[in-house]
């Protein structure tokens, strides 16, 4: 037995010993790579568009103060001290901004006088032109650990902080190889004494360890993984890289589904700025939570988070970090934290589909959740904001009014730039923030109405066979289709109209006149104008197409709108403005692509009827002056058995989409004007939007023309209207029955005009 | 008192008629084709560089805009075109109104070999209600199917 013995231990010493280093190797091997690869894996941050304020520039104050509250902007009586802060007195606007990019934090008063930014001027007096708010950050594309973090080097940390985080964590960072007996002995003594565990002795480097490998559970199985994994840290690397990855890598605070990461994140988490920024007592509250950063949360539990951020400060003054007078000032401070933005990974569940399908384009999916990029995108966060606000807001409204059949109401809704094709805002369903079905991206619906303004565009852009005023006929209309089949087609009201002219057609949204337009013009003409309002499909041959039997998503529609309400130019449809990456290789900037699809002029006529669908069309009900300060124009849509409710219409430099309908194509009771129209018009009254003046063609000249015979008429007439014409196509014909009210204006303004006219004629003779 | 009555006409038509020739004195460059114009406007469509040159030299109305004009002539200067253009589209976002941005994003798209972009962007650029006579003029030879 004794024979044997010897070499069997020798045999288990040997085993045990080649297990242990083995086991050192693997956890060496997995502290290298995770330190030197993995840790530096930071997700893509996705911002809104920064809002830049220039002097001379056009401003709606009210939407400006409203963004400022988006960026948790506190506004107060007396003069900003601090970032994050404002005040408003008559139109002087102070700000103090908490700084982005190349924008410097500090106070800035903005001197707002009818809408317009008079003058900007920094503190200490000097003017300025242009400042710039920093943008809203609204998410990012994660890992699937979904820990979020932003890198800092060196250069990016303040000194204060890493002072502050040596005196309350560790002491003796320098001094010690990993472990520190004196504190594992100190804490030892404690929690025997309070029987539970009060304190713990780790370093730094065994925090960074632990915040590495392991879980948060105390075990002595494994404090001691830790230790050793500790021991390998301080071998591998040197105090200063264990140091900022620990500054890059601790866990501060949980939001949602998103682990906030390193002081740099949470930095800009609970301050909106980044660490070079910050107090000595907003750095004093970051470290404080390293303790608890559940229990010290200071938008949970704020009166803990400022008792433990005190202790901290008085660490501060016992370690003769601050001065006295210093300590108490911070002291007194307020917490003054952001309140967290959004619970879940991304906050516009619908806008950043779009960000990430734009992406998908240049970008590897890995690249996008590791490589640290900058997004910045179009969104408006203000326009994003109201309308969620108004598509919730109106289904309630509606279902009030329509009762328990609008529960499982559904909308999508899309606001973009009409210049550019920026998307300012997407939303993909009546309950904004859950993700699922994107039907702004993908509900694939019939589009009603929404379809006729492209076939008179087809129309109006042979400027030789149709102006506005060319009569249609809108009595009985019997198609023959297939064998004996017929298709008979009905206007919404069920009623025939007659001969009516071609804008009437178009802002009463007559069927039957439109679905005989369609079949006069040439089908490869209409195919044209789809494809060159940017819609890739195929437009069928059969005449149930005009009248809106064809099928779109909201995007497609949004982007065959933009070219019309730009004025004939096309913009594709985008998300991103611009990527930026820590490598020159992985930063793409997202220039404006523009390109002229349609002549101005036949664009000027139909935004001109698109005008008349709000004053006197399916879109009535603003009132004038409204309608001439947003410059107006849109078209309702609703499709059999009014299954889809549309309207799309322009304001100012926007415009604006909205579906409503069920996921399952039941019926509803909306049509486009009593539901869709509805959720456009309470957002455009809330954004009040800047409108830009553009100049008309100067081939086009108006005439007052009679409403019901399409001929020339007098302003003094009686049911006459004043149109635009491409020079050269309107009528030439005055009635008898109306030359003595086309005569008595002519008498007023007219024969002046020509009697300087023939004077000007015989001086040059 | 006959005489004096009519020289008064005469003076009052005289008056009447040079207020009229001021103002045929600037004539609306929008309505006149670009073929018509005389020999030093027809140098701006036979010289692109020069043509250039008389772009750089429009300046925007917005001091915030000049501003970011002048960054954008820099990187131009400096061949930096990416740059250029970022600053370009970055002023037209604060305002469309100003023409010297349509201009110079229609020589920059020129430059790029982007010419459908350039006339597009010139074409836009005729909408501007803001656009001066010369401006128009500009902007209607890059929009000119010649570039």
């Amino acid at each position: 037995m004794k024979y044997y013995f010897k070499p069997f231990l020798y045999i288990c010493i040997f085993t045990f010993l080649v297990v242990i280093v083995a086991y050192v190797s693997l956890l060496d091997s997995r502290v290298t790579n995770k330190l030197d690869g993995v840790l530096w894996t930071v997700p893509a941050k996705v911002y809104s568009r920064p809002l830049e304020l220039a002097e001379g520039s056009r401003i709606n104050l009210n939407n400006l103060i409203r963004e400022l509250d988006l960026l948790s902007y506190e506004k107060i009586k007396t003069n900003p001290k601090s970032p994050g802060e404002y005040s408003l007195k008559d139109n002087n606007l102070s700000i103090f901004i908490r700084g982005f990019d190349d924008q410097v934090p500090g106070l800035f008063a903005l001197d707002i006088k009818n809408g317009e930014i008079k003058g900007i001027k920094r503190r200490d007096g000097i003017s300025l032109d242009l400042i710039k708010l920093e943008p809203l950050s609204i998410g990012g594309i994660y890992p699937a650990h979904n820990q979020d973090r932003i890198l800092l080097n060196w250069s990016q940390v303040p000194d204060d902080l890493v002072q502050i985080i040596l005196l309350v964590e560790d002491k003796n960072f320098f001094n010690h190889r990993g472990l520190s007996f004196k504190s594992i002995f100190r804490a030892f003594l404690r929690n025997t004494r309070s029987l539970s565990i009060e304190e713990g002795g780790s370093t730094i480097t065994q925090q960074l360890a632990k915040s590495l490998f392991f879980s948060p559970r105390q075990t002595l199985r494994r404090k001691m993984k830790e230790a050793l994994a500790a021991i390998l840290i301080e071998l591998h690397y040197s105090k200063q890289e264990i140091l900022l990855a620990y500054i890059n890598d601790v866990f501060i605070a949980q939001s949602g589904k998103r682990a906030i990461h390193g002081f740099g994140l949470a930095s800009q988490f609970f301050f909106g700025t980044s660490l070079e920024n910050l107090d000595t007592e907003q750095m004093a509250l970051l470290v404080g939570m390293l303790k608890g950063p559940s229990i010290y949360n200071p938008n949970r539990n704020p009166g803990k988070a400022k008792k433990r951020r005190d202790l901290v400060l008085k660490i501060l003054f016992d370690g003769s970090l601050i001065q006295e007078d210093n300590f108490l000032e911070f002291k007194k401070r307020p917490l003054k934290v952001m309140q967290p933005t959004y619970k879940s990974l991304t906050r516009h569940a619908a806008f950043s589909d779009l960000v990430t399908l734009d992406l998908k384009r240049n970008f590897k999916d890995s690249d996008l959740r590791t490589k640290g990029l900058k997004i910045f995108t179009n969104l408006d966060p203000l326009i994003q904001k109201l309308l969620e606000e108004s598509l919730i807001q109106t289904k309630k409204e509606l279902q009030v009014k329509y009762g328990n059949t609008l529960n499982e109401l559904e909308g999508a809704a899309i606001v973009i730039d009409t210049f550019s094709g920026e998307i300012k805002a997407a939303v993909g369903s009546t309950e904004p923030q859950s993700y699922g079905f994107n039907r702004a991206l993908n509900a694939s619906r019939p589009v009603g109405s929404l379809i006729k303004p492209f076939i008179y565009l087809s129309a109006l852009s042979k400027y030789d066979s149709y102006t506005l005023v060319t009569p249609l006929d809108d009595s009985k209309l019997t198609v023959p289709i297939q064998g004996n089949e017929v298709w008979e087609p009905n206007n919404f009201d069920k009623e025939f109209h007659g001969i009516v002219p071609l804008h009437k057609a178009l802002w009463q949204s007559y069927n039957i006149a439109t679905a005989r337009l369609g079949l006069e013009l040439d089908h490869s003409s209409i195919q044209e104008t789809f494809k060159n309002l940017g819609i890739e499909k195929k437009v069928p041959e059969y005449p149930s197409v005009f009248v809106g039997a064809f099928e779109m998503t909201p995007m497609e529609v949004i982007q065959a709108y933009q070219t019309i309400s730009s004025g004939g130019f096309f913009s594709p449809l985008n998300s991103v403005r611009e990527v930026r990456g820590t490598k020159e290789e992985l930063s793409i900037s997202y220039p404006y692509k523009l390109e002229q699809r349609f002549r101005p002029e036949p664009i000027f006529l139909l935004k001109f009827i698109l005008e008349q669908t709000f004053v006197r069309g399916t879109a009535r009900g603003y009132s004038l002056k409204l309608i001439e300060k947003w410059k107006v124009g849109g078209k309702t849509g609703t499709s059999d058995d009014q299954r889809d409710s549309w309207f799309i219409g322009y304001a100012g430099e926007y415009l604006a989409l909205v579906w409503l309908g069920f996921d399952d194509n039941r019926k509803s009771p909306l049509t486009g004007r009593s539901g869709s129209l509805q959720v456009w018009k309470k957002f455009i009254s809330n954004l009040d939007p800047l409108t830009i003046e553009t100049r008309k063609p100067s081939r086009i000249i108006y005439e007052w023309i009679d409403l019901e015979d399409g001929l020339l008429s007098g302003k003094k007439c009686e049911g006459s209207l004043k149109i635009p014409f491409i020079s050269g196509t309107e009528p030439k014909v005055v009635p008898d029955k109306r030359k003595w009210c086309r005569e008595k204006e002519d008498s007023r303004t007219s024969k002046v005009v020509d009697k300087i006219k023939e004077m000007i004629e015989i001086k040059r003779q | 008192m006959k005489t004096k009555f009519f020289i008064c006409v005469f003076f009052t038509f005289f008056l009447l008629g040079g207020c009229v020739s001021v103002t045929k004195k600037v004539p609306n460059f929008y309505d006149i084709e670009i073929g018509k114009f005389s020999s030093s406007i027809r140098l701006l469509l036979d010289d692109v560089s020069y043509l250039k040159q008389e772009v750089l030299k429009v300046n925007a109305k917005k001091p915030s805009i000049q501003r970011i004009l002048s960054q954008a002539d820099l990187y131009w200067g400096k061949k930096e075109l990416k740059n250029a253009n970022a600053e370009l589209e970055r002023a037209l976002r604060i305002s469309k109104d100003e023409s010297a941005l349509y201009l110079r994003l229609a020589h920059l798209r020129l430059e790029q070999g982007l010419k459908k972009e350039s006339q597009a962007f010139a074409s836009r650029g005729l909408l501007n209600q803001e656009a001066s006579s010369w401006e128009i003029l500009l902007l209607k030879i890059y929009s000119s199917p010649k570039y």
